[in-house]
């Protein structure tokens, strides 16, 4: 399998990284509040599309920009890019952060998303189903509130090294410049009907961020949503197992010649 | 004749909240999520009126100012609106000043501090002296979310703008910020000295805080970070106010000496050592997470944090450590005077702001040390300034650096 081409773009004057692969309908994945596990378990949907997967200011290999400093400053950022890579319509997906952006991405350009898929998105407020709070965490309980399979750190240097902890500080800064006042965006439920897109909802039931309970009440917010999950499978499915990989490719391929 | 011809001793306290639990060890921090259910008010008021007793008793012994400051969520300090504990102060004291050092104005709308500083000056006749800090990161975790480490820095900056337009300006004036917006920017009352009470900087050193000092023709007052820390910073702030054509002044420049004193060098260690070890260790109990909330620092400082040591294992430094590096002056009254005369020197600063009461000192203890200062530290350091002290090689023959 071919991995990632990056390619670089000066966007309004932010110098955006973004990994591509694979030829045919684009893809946009909007990655979550940290890149530390990268890209590369989603290498198998570039088979069947042109795989986007940009990073947002001030995470992974992209520029800082202090004033991104609202989900709605990132979507006007995509917007100038895709208008960079020639992309019009698409299929979009998003995990956590990422799953809240793709949601207001299809709020707000209803015509040009084709289909929807949001990963334990980031944000709806559900009284009974609270979320954790990211910041709330202590530093070494973080991993087992990102995975349930906690194999997936065997060989990892306990301490980390310091550049890998300062990368995460530094995406945690970003992070917080969205969402510091708040772990959820409470506009999303006023707006999520707006979804015109065919959507699909993926969920780890053991995700310790977003309780996989929420994924109904986001369905219920949006026209035409269904839902699926994980059992056994934390808050980033796609890095816990290929089902969560394949469902998206299936999703977003449905109706579109191969 | 050294630089520094004057030296301005001011009683600073922390307010803690006294004593250590038993089972201390079970918590990892001291501060932000340290249950307050462990408070007990009782031994609060308690504490309130030894701590008014202990300041009372410094003023009334010959120290030149007092000095007050404001944390949040922590058993480190009891003042968490210290503009109150000043009002407080100013009234069980006569005529000298009082240091509010102070509220990290982010936390509070700036026109706000701007009035209750001002309030406070006036009342008092113009006994007030004002320090701005950013806030230690522990204030940033235990405030409201609008109030974003990420931000922090810009949003000091604009509310120090407000503040000092607001004081030194004529009013009603419109200000249209990035944080604030005011129509009709007119704070009552206006400071009763002019153009404005002598404010400080508080900082670590930081290149953004000494930076804030220069623009803002504010003098600097350091927290306890290491020496050489302390001195590249007053030298930073000295190059760029030379750029500006301004000169900082020794009574610019403060710094917090702990000092303990005793008959004998070994006495006072042995009388102060376990306190100044358990200040650390318990009241200065933080988790690094705390420390450096998102976006508090840049990545680059993070960085620089993480890859030193020290940062890990703040609270475990061990005692030859603190006194190695920190302005730790702790002996015979010669040793004192001497060690807090050749501090002010080497930093050319004659403000200091002297803790005597430290961790969970004793009454008896901090009554003694009080006494013993004003009896026999301030005599010799005002006679060494005078002229009668020893020169510095001979200091240099006796070992103090």
């Amino acid at each position: 399998m071919a991995g990632f081409t990056e390619t670089r773009h000066d966007v309004n004057g932010i110098d955006t990284a973004v990994l591509t692969a694979g030829e045919g309908e684009p893809l946009v994945y909007f990655h979550g509040a940290g890149t530390a596990f990268g890209f590369d378990q989603l290498l198998p949907l570039a088979g069947r599309f042109r795989l986007i997967v940009p990073y947002h200011p001030g995470f992974g290999a992209s520029a800082d920009d202090p004033s991104v400093d609202s989900l709605h400053d990132y979507l006007l950022h995509y917007l100038d890019l895709f208008d960079q890579l020639g992309v019009d319509e698409l299929a979009l997906a998003g995990e956590s952060l990422g799953g809240c952006l793709a949601a207001w991405f299809a709020i707000e350009q209803q015509s040009r998303v084709r289909r929807l898929v949001l990963l334990s998105p980031f944000g709806l407020r559900v009284r009974e189903h609270p979320a954790t709070d990211f910041f709330s965490i202590p530093d070494e309980e973080v991993p087992a509130h990102l995975v349930a399979d906690m194999s997936l750190f065997a060989g990892a240097p306990v301490p980390p090294p310091p550049e890998f902890l300062a990368d995460r500080y530094r995406e945690a800064t970003s992070f917080a410049r969205v969402a510091w006042k708040s772990p959820y965006d409470r506009k999303l439920t006023k707006w999520l009907h707006r979804i015109s897109a065919p959507t699909l909802l993926l969920w780890g039931e053991a995700d310790r961020l977003h309780p996989v309970e929420l994924a109904e009440h986001w369905a219920e917010l949006i026209p035409n949503a269904e839902v699926r999950t994980f059992p056994g499978v934390g808050h980033i499915p796609v890095v816990e197992t290929r089902e969560a990989v394949d469902a998206i490719a299936d999703f977003v391929g449905a109706g579109v010649a191969a | 004749m050294s630089a520094v011809d004057d030296i301005k001793l001011y009683f600073f306290h922390h307010h803690h909240y006294i004593p250590i639990p038993e089972d201390h060890e079970r918590y990892r921090t001291s501060m932000v999520d340290y249950p307050n259910s462990l408070y007990d008010p009782e031994l609060g008021h308690a504490l309130y009126e030894r701590h008014l007793r202990t300041i009372t008793r410094a003023a009334d012994v010959g120290f030149d100012g007092i000095c007050l400051n404001e944390h949040h969520s922590m058993a480190y300090s009891m003042s968490p609106t210290v503009g109150l504990m000043a009002a407080r102060y100013l009234t069980a004291t006569r005529d000298i000043p009082i240091m509010v050092a102070g509220t990290p104005i982010n936390l509070q709308y700036p026109n706000r501090v701007a009035e209750e500083y001002a309030l406070l000056d006036v009342m008092s006749g113009g006994r007030m002296e004002y320090a701005f800090p950013l806030g230690t990161g522990m204030e940033y975790w235990a405030n409201e979310g609008t109030v974003n480490p990420a931000t922090a820095r810009a949003r000091f900056r604009e509310s120090l703008d407000i503040v000092t337009r607001a004081w030194t300006e004529d009013g009603p004036f419109r200000y249209d910020g990035d944080f604030y917006t005011y129509r009709y920017l007119n704070v009552w009352p206006k400071p009763y000295q002019k153009p404005r009470p002598k404010c400080f900087i508080v900082g670590t050193g930081s290149e953004e805080t000494v930076q804030l000092a220069i623009d803002y023709d504010m003098g600097y007052s350091i927290v306890f970070v290491p020496i050489k820390n302390q001195l590249r910073a007053f030298d930073r702030l000295r190059a760029l106010a030379d750029e500006r054509g301004r000169t900082i002044q020794p009574d610019d420049l403060v710094i917090v000496v702990m000092a303990y004193v005793a008959d004998t060098d070994e006495e006072a260690v042995r009388e102060a050592r376990p306190h100044m070890e358990n200040f650390f260790s318990w009241f200065h109990r933080v988790t690094p997470r705390f420390l450096v909330p998102p976006g508090y620092v840049t990545t680059a400082e993070f960085l620089r944090r993480v890859s030193e040591a020290a940062m890990a294992k703040s609270t475990e430094a061990t005692w030859d450590d603190m006194v190695s590096i920190g302005r730790i002056a702790c002996g015979s009254p010669d040793t004192v005077a001497e060690t807090i005369v050749s501090w002010c020197e080497e930093a050319g600063c004659s403000r200091v702001n002297v803790v005597l009461e430290n961790g969970d000192m004793p009454e008896w203890k901090i009554a003694k040390n009080i006494a013993l200062f004003a009896d026999e530290v301030i005599p010799r350091i005002r006679k060494r300034l005078a002229g009668g002290g020893k020169d510095q090689r001979e200091l240099a023959a006796a070992g103090v650096k």
